[in-house]
């Protein structure tokens, strides 16, 4: 009896002094010494980009006295969800880091704050990349800033081109192009490829990328009208359904499993002749110690008349619903896109930024391949379209896809499988 | 009523336990394999992580790997919160599943099946449809931020574990406790004298379960805390994930060092497994 | 007290069932007793209704009602009756594909894994040396978790490097993309699953622990192997152990997420979808979508089926589950 009483003691001050320590946590979002905590969150935590946007933190807290910034690292994936949570809980931060693509998403799902009150001068948006800003407008209003971009770029061995005969300094332009020249890169042993030239679904191109790039840049929704089943579009698609025959189903299985994991890369591998890829592709090349000469350039255009359409993500930083300070949230998210962090974000991460001034200036203190790739990567940017979640079709690419996976895998043509997907989509329509 | 022929068992024993230790043996080195190749990875420069086909072994030992990743974060700190919590739900599941189990497995109450049947629908709704509300719940009583969600719960019961107990207690036989009650003895002296140590294996593994649970609970850290001081180290692993790349090197190591704790809890823990030590016809004093 | 219960311990197991039968008390004592049975009954419960009351009774609620609105968690909540149970049941293709992984998960991952489960508590009950490491060894899988151990097996799953299929080659099997193989995949998750099998073996063991050796011994005596003691003695004494897997594993296979969240592209559900299962479909419309509604009412349907099998499962139970102390009835 006495130990049961002895244990029962200890038990209950162990949990006082648990209550304790908790809520020693607390946050004091009040003003704490007459300044206002600005609660900031990010997914940055790796040793590379955690002291880079410490530091901008830093810069802007040292740079006044009205406003402290405070940084708290949410992990990757997992900080949308944790967002939405607080945001749903009313007590959401002031300032998060979130995807471009689907801020008119959550502006129309209530998740952000409309910021056109914080922005007074009607230059603020010219800072931008044009293409960045549109997708940040909800029925004209801004509910976001950019503050990072990505396009994609095909990367290519010059060593391997040198070898089969290519002339290292001339990359394909055009899918014919690069279908020809892909085929003269393959290296077979027997049955078994040792080597693709090139695959249009590996790396950072899907089957929608695709299809975009041979519809003059335009995705499954424009102005909120389905155009899934173009001429264009499914031409692009029997091209894909070729690719896929040629090599068959076994070998690309094979590749994608090898280097699904993330932990080695085909193109660094020397597996693959051409990669598509963004443009921060670049810092893994330059990390893996690999002695390959490689060079880059834009995407093909579907034809001489096309152009070199890409595929666009980025960030934004933008005010969570309910944040208790809008105010001082919005002064710290312009000095965070303004020209200086940006810079600075860019000279230390090689991230595409949305700051145009800033990207310029950067390019000029590059050197050797790193100045390539990034110069590649800003004139691709002007070809380069971002994909918007559709409000009316938030679900439209798990819809496409099935269809799209049939087509590929020969149960379906590629006319039938874009009309129906988009009956399908419509069918779902919100 | 000890036997005799002991010795023709022990001749008879060599054979099947040579078996036995061989098979455990194959599946042992099956099942280290990936444990293996986590903590070779954790070896390796990030170079050789990313060659082709990939080194079965790192070419120098890169030991640093683990002061490194220890030092990118607060992970002193984090392993000081993560044991707190991972103790104080040990002892709270522990205490609070068997006391409920116990009611449900020993007492004849009104409403005893149809409760018990509420309990184990708990089990049946998956997670995080209630995830939403319950941390607007949580978020109205203030209760963000600190360890609380993460705590209390464990003193509240949990479906599993009461389920599992309740088990264990039913095979018990009610002969001793009948015996105890005609001596005047009321539930919780029996719940705690004569239940609970005899089904000592089936609380260790409560406690096994639930300290592993919560050392190696994500979901739960990181929902309810937004002080990078009260991380745990599920939490501050996730610092190596990228949104571009993975730092696998560190990943890995740290991954290697929050295990051990969990696997040195198990090995104290199962001398309590031993072959008859808790025998349910109460051959004990 | 110890005289009583040694003649429990006799051969065979009419014995054992024959002591089910309870001794009679007398009537008056019966209704004081039942008065005070009952307070104590809920004095013991009382900490977990608290808990359900306080935390649990009102999200559940809230889901509930929450299935037949438009609930999107941030900015809207109309009543709109069944319309979400008839957009899954008629218009929703991937609903019908995501049921279909998910059962063909559960159908094979639940007896293999308690099959398993048994055969190595058996293995491991054993007086052999080193059993303890062997024990930590085997025990190890089910503690290793967290994202490192996904990508530690999509490494070990790859075709060509992969170590599964490195093994499967030395008896000449070519093996298959594993994960990026539609046909394969689920086998892949089912194979990570088998390696945890640890986790179950804890239970049976601590069980196995609490038999009598004599029980044991007295076979001995009647002359019986290895095979027959399992059978008629070790068997019958876990049977409470299985109920306990088989139910919480079929619930816990009916919600395996964390997986395919994990392993495929953006938890978009791997090669033809055949790693949609119906948690991350649930997942990718709250989520993704922010249907919340929908999602509500996912899971609420998955609930009524595990709910119906829970209670195949506990009446079938009734007929082969043998409790030492009685079922308490």
């Amino acid at each position: 009896m006495k130990k049961m009483v002895g244990s029962l003691f200890l038990t209950v001050m162990i949990i006082l002094a648990t209550i304790l320590t908790g809520c020693s946590g607390k946050d004091v979002s009040a003003s704490s010494k007459g300044k206002v905590v600005v609660d900031f969150w990010t997914f940055w935590g790796s040793e590379t980009r955690r002291p880079v946007i410490d530091k901008i933190v830093n810069d802007f807290n040292n740079s006044q006295d009205k406003i402290i910034v405070k940084h708290t690292f949410i992990p990757w994936g997992d900080i949308w969800t944790k967002n939405l949570a607080a945001v749903a809980a009313g007590n959401p931060a002031d300032v998060v880091i979130n995807d471009i693509n689907s801020v008119s998403q959550r502006a129309e799902n209530n998740q952000v704050e409309d910021l056109s009150a914080y922005i007074k001068a009607n230059t603020f948006k010219e800072q931008f990349y044009t293409n960045l800003w549109d997708t940040v407008l909800y029925k004209g209003k801004p509910y976001a800033v950019p503050f990072t971009t990505d396009t994609r770029l095909l990367f290519y061995n010059k060593d391997a081109f040198k070898d089969a005969g290519l002339d290292p300094n001339k990359p394909p332009t055009t899918w014919k192009e690069l279908e020809k020249v892909a085929q003269k890169l393959d290296k077979k042993q027997g049955e078994k490829y040792t080597r693709i030239g090139y695959y249009p679904l590996f790396g950072g191109f899907g089957a929608p990328s695709w299809l975009k790039n041979a519809d003059d840049g335009m995705g499954f929704v424009e102005d909120g009208k389905l155009k899934i089943d173009t001429p264009k579009k499914v031409k692009a698609l029997k091209w894909l359904v070729d690719w896929q025959n040629r090599y068959g189903d076994k070998t690309i299985q094979t590749y994608e499993a090898e280097f699904s994991n993330g932990q080695t890369n085909p193109f660094i591998a020397g597996k693959v002749a051409l990669y598509t890829d963004v443009g921060t592709f670049y810092t893994q090349i330059r990390d893996s110690g690999t002695k390959m000469n490689f060079g880059v350039t834009t995407m093909p255009a579907f034809d001489e008349k096309s152009k070199p359409w890409s595929d666009g993500g980025g960030f934004v930083a933008e005010v969570p619903k309910g944040a208790k300070h809008p105010k001082e949230a919005m002064q710290f998210i312009k000095y965070l896109t303004g020209e200086k962090a940006q810079k600075y974000w860019a000279e230390k991460n090689y991230d595409n930024v949305a700051n145009k001034k800033a990207a310029e200036t950067v390019m000029q203190g590059l050197t050797g391949d790193a100045k390539v790739v990034y110069q590649e990567a800003v004139k691709s940017l002007q070809y380069t379209t971002l994909s918007p979640v559709p409000i009316h079709y938030p679900d439209y690419q798990n819809r496409i896809n099935p269809f799209i996976d049939r087509a590929m895998k020969g149960k379906m043509s590629p006319d039938e499988a874009l009309e129906k997907a988009e009956k399908d989509v419509e069918k779902m329509k919100q | 009523m000890r036997l005799a022929g002991s010795l023709e068992r022990k001749k008879k024993f060599s054979f099947k336990n040579l078996l036995v230790f061989l098979i455990l043996l194959v599946g042992s080195m099956v099942l280290l394999t990936p444990l293996c190749w986590m903590i070779l990875t954790s070896l390796k420069s990030p170079q050789e992580i990313m060659q082709y086909p990939p080194p079965f072994l790192p070419q120098k030992f890169h030991f640093s790997n683990y002061l490194e990743a220890w030092k990118t974060g607060n992970f002193t700190r984090w392993s000081l919160n993560t044991l707190l919590i991972a103790v104080m739900n040990t002892i709270g599941n522990v205490l609070v599943n068997s006391f409920v189990a116990y009611g449900f497995a020993k007492i004849r109450f009104k409403g005893r099946n149809v409760l018990f049947i509420l309990v184990l629908s708990t089990m049946l709704l998956p997670g995080f449809v209630t995830m939403i509300p319950q941390y607007i719940l949580f978020s109205k009583l203030g209760w963000v931020n600190t360890y609380l969600p993460l705590i209390v719960p464990a003193f509240l019961g949990s479906a599993f574990n009461i389920f599992l107990l309740r088990q264990f207690m039913m095979t018990i036989p009610n002969e001793i406790a009948e015996a105890a009650i005609m001596d005047g003895a009321n539930h919780f002296r029996i719940w705690w004298t004569i239940t609970m140590p005899l089904i000592k294996p089936a609380l260790i593994t409560v406690a096994i379960f639930s300290f592993t649970g919560a050392w190696n609970d994500l979901l739960g850290p990181l929902l309810y805390l937004s002080d990078e001081n009260l991380y745990t180290l599920q939490l501050g692993l996730q610092t190596f994930k990228g949104s571009v790349q993975t730092q696998w090197n560190y990943l890995m190591a740290m991954s290697v060092m929050v295990l051990i704790p969990t696997i040195l809890i198990f090995f104290i823990f199962q001398r309590y497994f031993i072959k008859g030590a808790n025998v349910s016809a109460g051959m004990k004093g | 007290m110890e005289k009583g219960t040694v003649s429990q311990v006799d051969t065979g197991l009419t014995q054992m069932a024959l002591n089910r039968e309870r001794t009679k008390v007398p009537v008056r004592f019966v209704s004081q007793l039942n008065w005070k049975q009952n307070v104590t009954g809920y004095v013991f419960v009382l900490p977990w209704i608290i808990g359900f009351l306080c935390l649990t009774a009102g999200p559940l609620l809230f889901s509930l009602y929450a299935s037949f609105t438009d609930y999107n968690i941030t900015s809207k909540m109309n009543f709109i009756g069944l319309e979400n149970y008839k957009r899954m049941f008629t218009m929703d293709d991937m609903f019908w594909t995501s049921l279909w992984n998910t059962i063909y998960y559960v159908v094979f991952s639940v007896p293999l894994t308690t099959i398993g489960a048994i055969f190595v508590a058996v293995l491991l009950n054993q007086k052999v040396k080193g059993m303890r490491i062997f024990r930590t060894i085997f025990y190890l899988p089910a503690i290793l978790s967290g994202v490192a151990v996904y990508f530690l097996w999509m490494q070990l799953l790859s075709p060509s490097t992969g170590l599964v299929n490195q093994f499967l080659h030395i008896f000449g099997i070519e093996g298959p993309s594993w994960l990026f193989d539609p046909n394969w995949t689920k086998p892949a998750l089912i194979l990570m699953k088998l390696w945890g099998v640890g986790g179950g073996m804890l239970l049976y063991l601590g069980r196995m622990q609490g038999i009598a050796p004599s029980l044991y011994e007295a076979a001995d005596l009647d002359g019986a192997n290895s095979l027959e003691k399992f059978f008629h003695i070790t068997l019958p004494m876990i049977t409470p152990i299985i109920f306990f897997d088989v139910v919480t594993s079929t619930i816990g296979s009916f919600q395996i997420f964390q997986e395919a969240y994990v392993m495929t592209q953006n938890g978009e559900g791997g090669p033809s979808n055949s790693l949609l299962f119906y948690n991350l479909h649930m997942w990718n419309n709250a989520f993704k979508s922010f249907d919340m509604g929908y999602a509500s009412a996912m899971a609420w349907f998955l609930f009524g089926i595990i709910m119906v099998l829970t209670f195949i499962n506990l009446k079938a139970g009734r007929k082969w589950v043998y409790y030492e102390g009685g079922d308490g009835k």
